[in-house]
């Protein structure tokens, strides 16, 4: 399986008056193409700080000491590490971290995009949901909403017709459509037809009538060219009154791509919720719009954290269930962070258990759950409550002062398997079969 | 009995004196609840449940709208009460609410009963003053009670902080130099200073890493066995409540919907939204199959009529709850979409009452086999009682009328708020 | 080691108030109007003043003069020395300043926050009578209450008392609200506290800090308010030293002799200025303090 993302040994520190926090100490972790990795953790873990880093949202007194996190065979982070470092600088800090962010302009929010814990802070408030979706797809792919328009535009009743005997013919519609459209230098109309044609809510007549109507869209005769162009060259209008006109033209074509993509998030009503505002909706829908926000670039890794936390148990449960049917849909990998291991085996593929800022424990969900080899997996399994269970046994201790951690390993203090060497040295991570990796001294000898 | 509370119903209606808007909100509606000595009774619910303004209601944090509760009564008195209650004696009534019933009793009396209740919020960072100290905070209930003073209650607090599991020095510090799990020793050490014999815990532990929460629930159930405590405990999380809790119920919308004991409920559910529910916890291990439910939980301010849970049952049937309102718009999004093709927007959908509609330019036939076609897959249809032609053009639609279920009695003692455990519809099932 | 805690804490906040350089600036300059004052109170012959209430006119040479060796601000009509009229003016203004704001905020704070517990009618009724206070510009306000109780300096300080204590109602209620809903201030309830004891007790001390900034912050805006009262006449008592008595007395000869209305002037904004600066710098070490805890 290919290799989208890897950190490697990622070490970073939080500079605050408080003192220095080492949030992050030495992290490896390897994220599959096409796959849903579960990271769990508990406060003080640094699975939040990981999502922060790697989606490139690191506050300023984020000082990166060491590590690399590689994505499409480049070090994304590389401007804020410097070799032999060792004191901090906050000027110099924030200039790399500025310069970072410049770089990652591209990716954030397009092809490594995040959701949050909280839909309610997640979202701007004063704007309609439609438009934040639009908005979305305005500033990454502009060519995408560019595209439909002018497909439209350029489509006859005539092409619609034949597309929709294409369809009507069931077999294989997929691959002939697309080579039609090709044909006919029609990009951008396949997701608006197959779209209309695959809800199940609509008579074969309507879907129909609303297929032809999509031929011969109206284009403002000025702002033809410029859809032209930023349907080739993917950048924004830049000068001054035109780009009003444009970016206007764009998101609306953008609020009909968030009815889309709100339709296949299973929300009711998509083309009402699109000029909704945030405090208009429940819980559940404003995260499905976060969702959507996240997932509307196809970006090629998706960022979760906590995203059911704040939601009822029956919510999150429907939202668990959207998250496993989509992804199919998606050919993009996700991290899903939660601090609730069930919530994890429920969508994950993998789990990584982290612990102080390391990463403990890592392999197929069914390991960890059934075949928990580091001690702290073990503790955590048990110290969960659940319907089954008639006992729960507490970790004994307390998370670590992420100021002040323990020498050698930082689950010493409170493992009951605790060795001389542990006190001393930090284990490496050890390769078990089937994927399964730990890092701890018990495993060691075995090889 | 700790706790006896009947009919207790709390309504808020927002706006203040000079608002022209005003909203009734519907928190808690006729809930009964017995809460017995030295057991836990858990009360679940999703936001809206109304499970918070309830214990905040019994603990006496907020005034009921209407409703009965009495605190630490005696069987024999309680028996007679209830025995008072299905004859009508009033005078036994007035007496012995004039005793216990905290909804009624003078606020003098009020608070000499504090001593023996308490509570323990969810968030441990914002239920302790952050300007007083650990040792002031843990001594202010036993000062206001009059339950100790001086030297005598600092050496208490002393005494309190081994059995929490906190270091003695601890008494001097600040709530924002400790931990959270810390914290909420604190509060658990100030709910036990009176020597209460009731705390309520709500969410005791939702704001907590797991490894804390689990020394905490530990503490809490030892703690019991050690002082013979009631707790009421309320939360949404399942597995938690099914540690602690030895009875449990459920709430939805303001209402009980299921009452018994803990492995009943959780184990076998009988009602929809109890089953609904369960099913919904995540479980480690095992991906199970899911009972669907679609929807959110309802605004209180406009609650579903008839049984509330009825949009959401995959369950109901005709008598749940149905009106026309609904029924109307599932008939509109059907003639928009999947039967556009029988007159598309031209016909009209009008709603005349709450159990009757009229539907022009839609034929009597057309529309016959659009409810055969569709029953199985729009629940509200089944509420349909007749469609009557009115004339050339137009049909009128008659819905049954709901009934609002009631509590019914199962036979291993369970309650359960369901028409289908309603002796009429027994055979539904 | 419980006792080093809490020392930090305090060394904690004195140390971020003092890397804000403009608070510090501030706090100076503030402390020197307060060492003037102090020194004009119990011993003003250290600066040459003979009576600290009246202003020392001299009739001999009434004519404004520019500053010198003998009058480093100068002399404003009728030959009355800046420097020293200023030192004693700054104890009259400063005083007043503390009265208005300290009374203002007492009264307010008082009956915001048992209108904010308590709710209900009571606090309808005292939003609606601040809304109306608020609905008169206090210039007209002070004026009214200064002809109906007789244009003295009690009486503008009454007035303005008045004009004040609004503002603090509403900040007090606010803080009242949103402290009510905490949970500390619940358990409080449920432990038997009586509502008076939770007042004093619990909310008070977290209503006192937003309060204590504001009251610093107020000082500067009263002594320009009152000064402005004083400079537009309002007040005849003539002789006694007031920094907006003392500008006025210069306006006549603003042309020939501009310093006699500059520095007084000057004296008012830069305490404005300084109590501002200082102002923000304590809301520094008060809010963020809280949050990063």
């Amino acid at each position: 399986m290919d290799k989208v993302l890897e950190v490697k040994d990622l070490e970073l520190k939080f500079v605050t008056r408080r003192g220095v926090f080492h949030a992050l100490n030495g992290v490896n972790l390897e994220l599959y193409k096409g796959e849903v990795l579960g990271v769990a953790g508990e406060s003080g873990s640094g699975k939040s700080t990981l999502m922060l880093a790697i989606g490139g949202l690191l506050p300023s007194n984020a000082w990166v000491t060491r590590g690399e996190i590689v994505y499409m065979s480049k070090n994304i982070i590389q401007e804020l590490v410097k070799e032999g470092d060792t004191k901090y600088v906050k000027k110099r800090n924030e200039k790399a971290l500025k310069k970072l962010n410049e770089k990652l302009q591209s990716i954030r929010g397009s092809k490594i995009s995040t959701v949050f814990q909280d839909p309610m802070t997640a979202l701007n408030p004063v704007l309609q949901v439609g438009y934040q979706i639009a908005e979305a797809v305005y500033y990454h792919n502009p060519s995408v909403l560019a595209r439909r328009i002018l497909a439209r535009y350029k489509a006859t009743k005539d092409d619609m017709r034949e597309i929709l005997s294409i369809l009507k013919n069931k077999e294989d519609y997929n691959e002939k459509l697309l080579k039609f459209i090709k044909g006919k230098n029609l990009e951008g109309l396949e997701e608006q037809v197959l779209f209309i044609w695959e809800r199940n809510d609509l008579h074969d007549i309507k879907k129909e009538k609303l297929i032809l109507s999509l031929a011969g869209e109206k284009v403002p005769r000025t702002a033809l060219p410029f859809l032209y162009k930023i349907a080739r060259s993917n950048k924004l209008e830049r000068t001054p009154i035109l780009s009003r006109f444009i970016k206007r033209i764009l998101i609306k074509e953008g609020y009909r791509k968030a009815v889309e993509i709100l339709s296949i998030l299973k929300v009711p009503n998509p083309e009402k919720v699109v000029y909704m505002y945030p405090h208009e909706l429940s819980g559940g829908m404003r995260q499905r719009v976060a969702i959507a926000i996240g997932l509307i670039n196809n970006p090629e890794i998706v960022l979760l954290d906590e995203p059911t936390t704040a939601l009822d148990v029956t919510v999150q449960a429907q939202v668990l269930d959207l998250v496993r049917s989509i992804r199919n849909k998606y050919s993009s990998s996700f991290i899903f962070v939660s601090h609730d291991l069930s919530v994890l085996y429920e969508v994950s593929d993998r789990i990584a258990i982290m612990y102080a800022g390391k990463v403990v424990e890592v392999g197929s969900k069914d390991e960890i759950v059934s075949k928990p080899l580091h001690p702290y997996t073990q503790s955590l399994l048990r110290a969960v409550p659940s319907i089954e269970s008639e006992k729960i046994s507490p970790i004994p201790g307390e998370v670590p002062d992420l100021r002040n951690l323990p020498k050698g390993c930082m689950f010493h203090p409170r493992c009951p398997y605790a060795m001389d060497i542990c006190k001393n040295q930090e284990p490496p991570m050890y390769n078990l079969e089937n994927g399964h990796k730990v890092a701890c001294f018990l495993y060691g000898e075995k090889k | 009995m700790m706790i006896a509370g009947y009919n207790i119903t709390k309504q808020y209606v927002s706006g203040g004196m000079f608002s022209t808007n005003k909203a009734v909100v519907k928190a808690v509606q006729g809930v009964n609840i017995k809460i017995k000595e030295k057991e836990t009774v858990g009360l679940v619910g999703e936001s809206g449940s109304g499970k918070t303004t309830l214990a905040r209601l019994l603990i006496g944090l907020e005034e009921v709208t209407e409703g009965t509760i009495l605190f630490n009564i005696s069987d024999g008195e309680l028996n007679e009460y209830e025995e008072a209650l299905k004859k009508g004696d009033e005078g036994v009534i007035k007496r012995i609410e004039g005793m216990y019933d905290i909804t009624k009793i003078p606020r003098s009396r009020l608070r000499k009963l504090r001593r023996y209740m308490s509570i323990v919020f969810q968030d441990p960072y914002s239920s302790l003053d952050p300007r007083m100290t650990v040792i002031d905070i843990i001594k202010e209930p036993m000062i206001a009670t009059g339950y100790l003073s001086g030297e005598e209650a600092n050496k208490r607090v002393l005494e309190l902080l081994e059995k929490v599991g906190l270091p003695k020095w601890f008494a001097y510090r600040y709530p924002h130099e400790l931990s959270g799990g810390q914290r909420q020793r604190v509060a658990i050490a100030r709910a036990l200073s009176t020597n209460p014999k009731f705390i309520a815990l709500d969410e005791p532990t939702s704001a907590l890493d797991v490894s804390t929460q689990a020394q905490i629930l530990n503490l809490l159930k030892s703690l019991q066995r050690d002082e013979g405590l009631s707790y009421l405990l309320i939360t949404h999380n399942i597995s938690v409540a099914s540690y602690l809790s030895d009875r449990m119920y459920v709430m939805y919308a303001g209402k009980l919907v299921e009452v018994g004991e803990r492995e009943q409920v959780i184990k076998n559910p009988k009602h929809p939204y109890t089953i609904v529910l369960m099913s919904a916890v995540p479980k480690l291990g095992k991906i199970m199959q899911r009972v669907p439910v679609k929807g959110e939980p309802p605004n209180l301010v406009n609650l579903p009529t008839g049984c509330h849970f009825h949009p959401r049952c995959p369950y109901a049937f005709e008598y749940c709850g149905w009106n026309a309102v609904e029924v109307a718009e599932d008939l509109k999004y059907l003639l928009e979409g999947k039967y556009y093709d029988i007159g598309g927007e031209k016909i009209k959908v009008d709603v005349l009452s709450e159990l009757k509609i009229r539907v022009e330019g839609l034929g009597y036939q057309d529309l016959e086999k659009i409810i055969k076609n569709e029953i199985e897959a729009v629940m509200s249809f089944k509420s349909i009682d007749s469609i009557k032609k009115e004339s050339e053009n137009a049909v009128s639609i008659e819905l049954k009328e709901y009934i609002t279920p009631k509590l019914y009695q199962l036979d291993d003692g369970r309650l359960v708020s369901c028409l289908l455990y309603d002796e009429k519809f027994i055979n539904r099932k | 080691m419980i006792e080093l805690e809490r020392n930090s804490e305090l060394k904690n906040s004195l140390k971020i108030f003092f890397t804000n350089p403009t608070a510090v600036v501030g706090f100076i300059i503030f402390i020197i109007y307060v060492i003037d004052a102090l020194i004009v109170q119990f011993a003003p012959w250290l600066l040459g003043i003979k009576n600290p209430n009246v202003l020392q006119e001299n009739f001999v040479n009434p004519i404004p003069l520019p500053p010198s060796a003998q009058h480093p601000l100068g002399t404003t009509y009728p030959g009355i020395d800046l420097l020293k009229a200023i030192e004693a003016a700054i104890r009259i203004d400063l005083a007043f300043s503390l009265i208005i704001v300290l009374g203002g905020a007492a009264i307010g704070a008082t009956l915001g926050i048992i209108s904010g517990y308590i709710g209900g009618l009571l606090d309808d009724v005292l939003m609606r009578i601040t809304d109306i206070f608020f609905a008169i510009p206090f210039l007209v306000l002070a004026i009214a209450v200064g002809f109906a109780l007789g244009r003295t300096y009690e009486s503008m300080i009454i007035a303005l008392i008045i004009v004040w204590w609004p503002l603090y109602a509403r900040y007090a209620r606010a803080q009242t609200l949103s402290i009510k809903r905490t949970p500390f201030i619940d358990a409080a309830r449920i432990a038997g506290v009586r509502d008076f004891k939770i007042m004093i007790r619990h909310i008070l001390p977290n209503v006192l800090p937003p309060i204590f900034i504001q009251i610093s912050l107020d000082l500067g805006s009263v002594m320009v308010i009152f000064s402005t009262l004083a400079f537009i006449g309002l007040i005849p008592n003539a002789s006694l030293p007031e920094l907006g008595y003392l500008t006025s007395l210069g306006l006549n000869y603003l042309q020939s002799a501009p310093w006699a209305v500059i520095f007084p002037g000057l004296a008012i904004t830069l305490f404005a200025l300084a109590v501002n600066l200082m102002g923000d710098g304590l809301r520094d070490v008060i809010d963020p303090r809280r949050r990063s805890s």
